[in-house]
């Protein structure tokens, strides 16, 4: 059972003037926190955005000088744009590398989680190491990497040891395995961000019902399907998310080592409109692009609004009674 | 003597698993760490050295100290600026995280007591982080360069104010969620405007969630890459773009120096992250997780 | 049949001794009551005869046979939680079949069941809505058709009322009595509140600090405790009990306490000389207005609550000493006042300065 607050507006209007100042006052207080997002976002996200919009449809070079002066192209950039075989790539290389690091930081972060889940020797040990890949700056994670995985570094030389045959890929600069290389690299880096969430969602499933089931003959494997998961899905789905829309964004592994390289192995969404941008100098390709990806993003971001909500109401009112019952 | 044998045998097999990932999790920092100490001779040795043998300060003292006797390169010697990449990366990410965890807390007050945003908007507000910054870096430049700021703090502090801002919220809105109303209420009763209770009454009562809130997006903006890359020409840099630089020259790889350099830049964000490691989990649940 | 043994059972947490070498026999068909203070170990106990905490020392046989080593889903017993543990996710229906479902049993004699149990702890019109939907007593009653549907030998329940308001805790107390009765089962049942155990009870177990301090019948708890412990335990309002010290006069013995003495009765006429506490229950205690008793006392408070009236004594101590009266006839009496009171001799306690009774001769 709940009980619903009443909001200040469905106070009945023949308040009195103590109320209604009252009101003002909550409306003027309210109007002034959110004064500064509305600011930032006035002043800072619409010109940017607007101005984004202006390139898309005007064709300009830095030597143009004047904004002004470009010349009003219509939808020539975009078809220019959708028309270009490297930017399909492009797209596809975001998305697979997205998807792969995704599924692969869930995998192993839940593997992590469910073996952390119950309280043993060493956890706090365990735990420590195992979020600080994630406290290393993506930067330093790409250099690293070029020195570990150099083809007579210390990782071929680890794996050869070990294995006993001579393993000498060259991880970074053979274009069939640097996409998945980098992936590997991403894994390693944000498979702690899955773990924690994972771990906090797994830690907060009570254990009584657990015991429950168990009194009633559900085996470890049937505990899980039934009972585990579906009380984790919540947490599950906001890793997947959150993991997924940050890797679509990925910059400093594909350029700042690679480049987007060898050839355009790398060469992911944000590392081709870098390029387009700042190297070819084609602005207005550049905006076109970043428009399209931007739109690609907001669908993505609105699905994932939607399925996060209805977890988050699910998950509320799973939990409704509970609070009332202690 | 099933019931524990089997106990014993998951034990076991748990160990080993999380060995090995530590494992893995493990090298690549080691390996920095190692190779920062290590002399130029040993840091394109074949089979690899994987501890320096015997470990030198040179790289530390070229890279961070300027040590013109240890420079390998030209190059080396004309970019010492590291040190002030630093200065500069300390008072950005400090700046603008202490501008979105102020702003947020209070904002997040609003949502929390005042719902001045509905469930929908908050996760739109999470959402808006989720865009690629790759989307507005060049009008953004553009835009930048007409107002005077780029090449310059204030403009890189403000755009990541605006993108850590709703961390900041959705982080201490779970916080304050857990104050008491009545509280706030006890100190309405005495005669305190809402301002005050909230910076007087509010925010003090949940100072290791604010702290935690702070460092956590401190590591945000120390680490951020792409927008400072763009942001920052010649009169500002900040660490990660400080190395990167070590990366273009072309004199071959310097591993010891970017090493060395790397581990600078790593060290301070894994003792802050270590710090507040209990609040990790509680940053990231954005309302998924039941409390 | 399931009869269970408990035999030297221990349980240690670290340095902490939660159950020390605990020894009980539960006979088929029992209610047997594990009573006693926050962390006298009932709780570990229970939690261990589930299966859900292995033992330190000792063993646990149900039926002659040692199930420590079985997972709790192999021991046959059904088991009833404090915050009724529902599955959030399932609907009721959901819920109570799932005992039947690991079992393998197929959906329409499922169907049959279920609704037979819903039927019997009157929750059918719940069979399909969501546990967080349900009030707390629902919520609870729903946890015990759970356990009932599966058709246990054994029942346990930890502290299952505890998170109920007063009205409910009744209601669904009556519940278990009913069960217990219609099912004939093994109930063992935890719980810290002392009226629970009188009235649910076949067999009280009293523990403290992870041992058995007394078992036996409420009747016997209650008028035979084996120490100060118990005897203040039970009973509401509680026994009263005034520190003293037993004299040996002339062969005779006295009770001296603060501000008055009193003549031992017959059987305790021996009783060795030292420290003592004497024990009374209020109900045991005459109140005479204006005439002869065997101490008297001034009134401190005076509570009439319609069906009796309770008047709280000043007996030299913190802790007032209290007498029932029935009806309300002395709710006049004045604060202040000196009321003789009359001692049931055949209801005295003494109790030694270790804690254990006195027996009389």
């Amino acid at each position: 059972m709940s009980v619903a607050a009443v909001p200040a507006a469905s106070i009945p209007s023949q308040a009195s003037p103590r109320e209604r100042s009252r009101q003002r006052a909550i409306r003027r207080f309210r109007w002034s926190i959110l004064a500064p997002l509305i600011l930032l976002l006035a002043f800072v996200l619409m010109p940017v955005l607007f101005l984004q919009l202006y390139f898309s449809f005007h064709q300009w070079t830095v030597y143009l000088g004047s904004w002004w002066d470009a010349e009003f192209v219509g939808l020539d950039l975009f078809r220019e744009v959708l028309t270009d075989p490297r930017f399909g790539w492009a797209v596809v290389r975001s998305l697979a590398f997205a998807t792969g690091s995704t599924i692969g930081c869930f995998v192993i972060g839940f593997a992590l989680a469910y073996l952390m889940r119950r309280p043993f020797r060493g956890q706090a040990f365990y735990y420590t190491v195992f979020i600080l890949p994630m406290l290393t700056v993506p930067v330093v994670v790409a250099y690293t990497a070029e020195m570990l995985l150099y083809q007579s570094g210390p990782i071929n030389d680890l794996i050869s040891r070990i294995s006993g045959i001579d393993f000498k890929p060259m991880w970074l600069t053979d274009p069939n395995i640097a996409l998945p290389t980098v992936m590997l690299l991403e894994i390693w880096n944000w498979a702690p961000f899955s773990f924690i969430i994972l771990l906090a969602g797994l830690a907060a499933i009570p254990t009584e019902p657990i015991e429950a089931a168990e009194i009633l003959g559900a085996s470890k494997w049937r505990i899980f399907w039934e009972v585990e998961l579906p009380l984790l899905r919540p947490v599950i789905f906001l890793a997947l998310v959150l993991r997924f829309l940050e890797a679509m964004a990925e910059f400093p592994k594909t350029w700042a080592l690679l480049q987007g390289g060898p050839g355009t192995a790398t060469e992911t969404l944000p590392v081709y409109i870098f390029l387009t941008t700042w190297q070819y100098f084609e602005i207005s390709k550049g905006a076109v692009m970043s428009y399209l990806v931007m739109l690609l993003m907001i669908v993505i971001v609105l699905f994932a609004i939607r399925l996060l909500r209805r977890e988050k109401q699910s998950l509320d009112a799973m939990y409704a009674g509970q609070k009332a019952a202690g | 003597m099933r019931k524990s044998r089997r106990r014993q045998l998951t034990a076991i097999l748990r160990y080993v698993l999380l060995t090995g990932w530590a494992v893995v999790a493990f090298f690549p920092i080691f390996w920095m760490i190692s190779t920062s100490f290590k002399p130029d001779t040993q840091w394109f040795a074949w089979p690899p050295f994987y501890f320096p043998h015997p470990p030198t300060l040179s790289n530390y003292l070229n890279v961070w100290f300027g040590a013109e006797e240890y420079a390998a390169t030209q190059y080396a010697i004309s970019s010492q600026k590291p040190l002030i990449s630093l200065l500069n990366s300390t008072i950005i990410a400090g700046t603008a995280t202490l501008l979105s965890v102020l702003f947020g807390s209070v904002m997040a007050y609003g949502v929390s007591r005042y719902r001045i945003l509905s469930e929908t908007r908050m996760f739109q507000l999470l959402m808006l982080r989720m865009i690629p910054p790759i989307v507005i870096v060049a009008p953004l430049s553009l835009y930048y360069s007409t107002l005077g700021l780029l090449d310059s703090m204030t403009g890189l502090i403000l755009i990541y104010f605006l993108t850590t801002l709703p961390y900041a919220v959705w982080m201490t809105k779970s916080f304050i969620d857990e104050v008491p109303r009545e509280i706030e209420q006890a100190a309405e009763i005495l005669g305190a405007s809402r301002w005050r209770t909230i910076f007087e009454i509010v925010l003090p009562l949940i100072r290791s969630g604010l702290v935690a809130t702070f460092l956590f997006i401190l590591i945000l903006t120390w680490s951020e890459y792409l927008l400072a890359l763009i942001i920052t020409k010649t009169q500002v840099t900040t660490l990660p773009i400080e190395l990167s630089k070590y990366q273009g020259t072309t004199e071959g790889r310097v591993y010891g120096r970017q090493a060395a350099l790397a581990v600078g830049i790593t060290i301070p964000l894994m003792i802050v992250g270590l710090i507040i490691r209990k609040h990790l989990a509680r940053g990231f649940s954005f309302g998924m997780v039941r409390r | 049949m399931a009869r269970i043994e408990l035999v030297g059972l221990s349980k240690t947490f670290g340095s902490v001794v939660a159950v020390r070498n605990l020894s009980l026999t539960i006979e088929d068909g029992e209610f047997v009551v594990l009573v006693g203070p926050s962390g006298c170990g009932k709780t570990t106990t229970l939690r261990m005869i589930a299966g859900f905490i292995d033992a330190s020392a000792g063993e646990i046989r149900i039926d002659g046979r040692v199930v420590n080593d079985l997972e709790p889903r192999d021991r046959g017993l059904g088991m009833v939680f404090q915050t009724h543990a529902l599955f959030p996710h399932k609907t009721v229906m959901q819920n109570i079949e799932f005992g039947l479902r690991m079992k393998g049993m197929p959906a329409p004699e499922r169907a049959r069941r279920v609704r037979e149990v819903a039927e019997m702890v009157h929750i059918s019109h719940l069979l399909d809505t969501m546990p967080g939907q349900c009030s707390g007593g629902e919520a609870q009653r729903v946890a015990l058709a759970r356990t009932l549907v599966t058709q246990p030998s054994t029942f346990l329940l930890d502290e299952p009322l505890s998170s109920l308001d007063a009205k409910l805790r009744r209601e669904l107390r009556a519940e278990c009595d009913r069960l217990h009765q219609a099912l004939k089962r093994t109930f063992i049942y935890v719980t810290h509140d002392q009226e629970e155990a009188m009235t649910l009870a076949d067999r009280i177990v009293v523990m403290r600090a992870g041992e058995i301090v007394q078992v036996g019948t409420p009747m016997e708890i209650y008028s035979d405790p084996a120490n100060y412990f118990v005897a203040d335990f039970f009973g509401s309002p509680s026994m009263n009990l005034l520190a003293g010290e037993i004299v040996q006069t002339n062969g005779s013995g006295r009770f001296r306490g603060a501000g008055f003495e009193l003549a031992l009765p017959d059987g305790f006429k021996s009783a060795p000389a030292g420290a003592a506490t004497l024990g009374i229950r209020p109900e045991h205690v005459g109140v005479t207005l204006g005439g002869e008793g065997d101490i008297a006392l001034p009134v401190r408070l005076v509570e009439p609550l319609g069906r009796d009236t309770l008047l709280y004594f000043d007996a030299g101590a913190e802790r007032a000493f209290i007498a029932v009266s029935e009806g309300l006839d002395m709710a006049d009496v004045k604060v202040g006042a000196r009321i003789a009171l009359s001692l049931d001799p055949r209801r005295l306690y003494l109790f030694g300065a270790d804690g254990r009774r006195l027996a009389p001769s």
